[in-house]
């Protein structure tokens, strides 16, 4: 309920399910419910018979309701989920259950995949593919054989070792079967091992406080195409193109042009102890400094970072955001009290188009894009591909949410004869 | 009395954990405590606290000339892991924190002893004219007021040591507890952790007080 965070979703995937989960393609797949059937107001979903939680009972229309209504009543539980719900309600009984709410329906498809669905009363016990055990930092899951997604490996062990050189000695050693290579350039998977690269959807943004002009992300907009050599990135980064990411189907668009200038002088921002990203922001400043600006790198810690962003104390700030794989993801820009909304950014503009958006195919998308192109509260500077290592005999299928989140994820892993 | 400016600097201490400032983008439970890192962190202090003042008492002063000691000494510390890494069969997997802990004996273990031994007072020709007695009482009480001091000195280099280990090598260790706790804004976990130290700082005073 209240785990949020890119490790607990992941665990969450792997003993839990979502009535809707996301194949590779990032459309939305039969999970706990077998069909679904769009209706006014909402959709009706039929769950699965054979679905059952780690103690043996059958998943029903009761756990669904509790689970979505803890979440609602829960102001601590995570606000991911409570973000993907909305004003949704549920209701049903047996195996049938009824989501109503005022989301779009194709929207609330493609955000259900986010709340894995709890046993009535036991906010911890989950019904997917694998069961844990927790030792510490050490995780361990074990595959449950009558999943109906029919895991082909017989578990997963987690291990969390966060110094990046003791990842790759790991790595090359052989003791880990799937890991994340250091972000360096010019590094080679050892024999056993093949590379990965997924195209995310995270992306590097920089965010223009209250007090900064139009003609700075302008001017950022610029250096951004020529700030960043290869030989700093490694294969995890590429330059961003654009406003919003464009694997969500955006076209390419920069801030509109205009008259105001870029300050001589601009401070920037972001998270401490990040050596990476260090580097990748002196590039940019390199890149400024061509231009006469001077752009001050001011490292601040986490928490505070995001206190002085939030209250709009900061002029220019860096974060990493991961978007998820709809184009609604991106109204937490505009909408106010998104998740994204750091600066208090507002149009009039916005309200009559939000409420056509009901079609991710809609020609009011194109619209908001140019509204947000005139005056944008953000930028991003680079877009962020997940790399990892893995054991060439595991056959894994690479894709945008990363190599667990999908449907049927690691259930869908196997080793190769 | 005499406690009192040492209590007051603790409950400023406990104050800014519990006020500091800054939150989450996405709030986030805060991680349990590490109750697995418990047992190999108790054990490696209990033998480095114990092993360098045992060898001293049986040894004595010579043993800050010896060259055996010499010999394990001059290595630089990290030759030893690795030595472990290199001779480590990589079939068996990564090498456990009994391994690690007895690396860490190995590197920390003959530089200690050599400190302690160097800092005992000379035996010849007293007490050791006096009998075997006279020179054991001798040295436990040089030992007594030496250890609390040597380990008020040496215990933040070993807890350096093993946030290192416990970054690099995911060994279990208490040390990055803090920083996920100060990352992750758990305010009553960090009062937990300075109230703990300082009912530590509370207990060792007897021994500053019987050192003096």
């Amino acid at each position: 309920m209240k785990g949020e965070g890119h490790e607990q979703f992941i665990a969450q995937a792997l003993t839990g399910d979502a009535l809707v989960g996301l194949s590779a393609e990032n459309r939305p797949v039969p999970r706990l419910a077998a069909s679904w059937k769009v209706v006014p107001g909402g959709l009706d979903f039929t769950l699965r018979s054979d679905a059952r939680f780690t103690d043996g009972s059958p998943v029903t229309a009761a756990d669904v309701i509790w689970t979505l209504q803890a979440i609602e009543a829960d102001p601590q539980a995570s606000p991911t989920k409570r973000a993907a719900l909305g004003d949704l309600k549920a209701s049903g009984e047996g195996l049938r259950v009824r989501l109503r709410g005022s989301r779009p329906v194709a929207r609330l498809l493609l955000e259900l995949w986010r709340v894995p669905i709890a046993k009535a009363g036991h906010g911890d016990m989950g019904s997917g593919p694998f069961a844990l055990q927790r030792s510490g930092t050490d995780w361990t899951f074990t595959a449950r054989p009558g999943h109906f997604l029919h895991p082909q490996v017989p578990g997963l062990h987690f291990r969390l070792l966060p110094d990046e050189a003791g990842r790759l000695l790991a790595l090359r050693k052989g003791w880990l079967t799937i890991g994340v290579p250091p972000p360096q350039p010019g590094l080679t998977p050892p024999s056993g091992m093949t590379e990965i690269v997924q195209p995310t959807l995270a992306q590097l943004i920089v965010w223009a406080g209250p007090g900064s002009t139009p003609g700075t992300l302008r001017s950022l907009a610029k250096w951004r195409a020529e700030a960043f050599p290869p030989a700093l990135m490694g294969r995890a980064y590429a330059p961003a193109k654009g406003l919003w990411p464009m694997a969500l189907g955006f076209r390419e668009m920069e801030p509109a042009p205009g008259p105001e200038p870029c300050p001589a002088a601009l401070e920037l921002a972001y998270t401490a102890g990040d050596g990476v990203l260090e580097r990748q922001l002196q590039a940019l400043a390199v890149r400024a400094a061509r231009d006469g600006v001077t752009l001050k790198l001011r490292p601040l810690e986490a928490g505070l970072f995001l206190d002085q962003l939030t209250k709009g104390r900061l002029a220019l700030g860096v974060i990493t955001n991961v978007f998820d794989p709809d184009p609604w993801s991106v109204l937490g820009y505009m909408e106010p009290g998104g998740d994204l909304n750091f600066t208090g950014w507002i149009d009039a503009g916005t309200p009559p188009l939000l409420a056509e958006l009901g079609d991710p195919k809609s020609p009011a998308w194109k619209e908001l894009q140019a509204l947000w192109a005139r005056h944008p509260a953000a930028l991003p500077l680079l877009d962020l591909h997940s790399v990892v290592w893995v054991d060439r005999r595991l056959e894994i299928k690479p894709c945008a949410l990363g190599i667990y989140l999908a449907t049927p994820g690691a259930a869908g892993w196997r080793w190769r004869e | 009395m005499r406690l009192l400016p040492g209590l007051a600097l603790w409950a400023v201490a406990l104050a800014m954990a519990w006020l500091l400032p800054g939150h989450l983008w996405h709030p986030a439970q805060p991680p349990p405590f590490p109750m697995h890192a418990l047992l190999p962190a108790v054990l490696a202090l209990l033998a480095m606290t114990a092993l360098p003042p045992l060898l001293v008492f049986l040894i004595g002063p010579s043993l800050a000339r010896k060259r055996t000691l010499s010999a394990l000494e001059a290595p630089p510390d990290l030759v030893w892991a690795l030595l472990l890494l290199a001779l480590w069969p990589a079939m068996a997997g990564p090498p456990g924190w009994t391994a690690w802990i007895a690396v860490l004996l190995a590197a920390s273990v003959p530089g200690e002893t050599r400190w302690l031994a160097s800092a005992l007072p000379v035996e010849m020709p007293f007490p050791r004219a006096w009998g075997p007695a006279a020179t054991r009482a001798s040295r436990f009480q040089s030992l007594r007021r030496l250890v609390p001091r040597w380990l008020a000195a040496r215990l933040p280099l070993w807890l350096t040591a093993s946030l290192v280990a416990e970054r690099v090598l995911g060994l279990p260790g208490l040390g990055s507890d803090w920083m996920a706790r100060v990352g992750g804004r758990d305010h009553a976990g960090l009062a937990a952790w300075i109230l703990g130290f300082s009912l530590l700082w509370l207990a060792a005073r007897p021994l500053e007080r019987a050192a003096a």
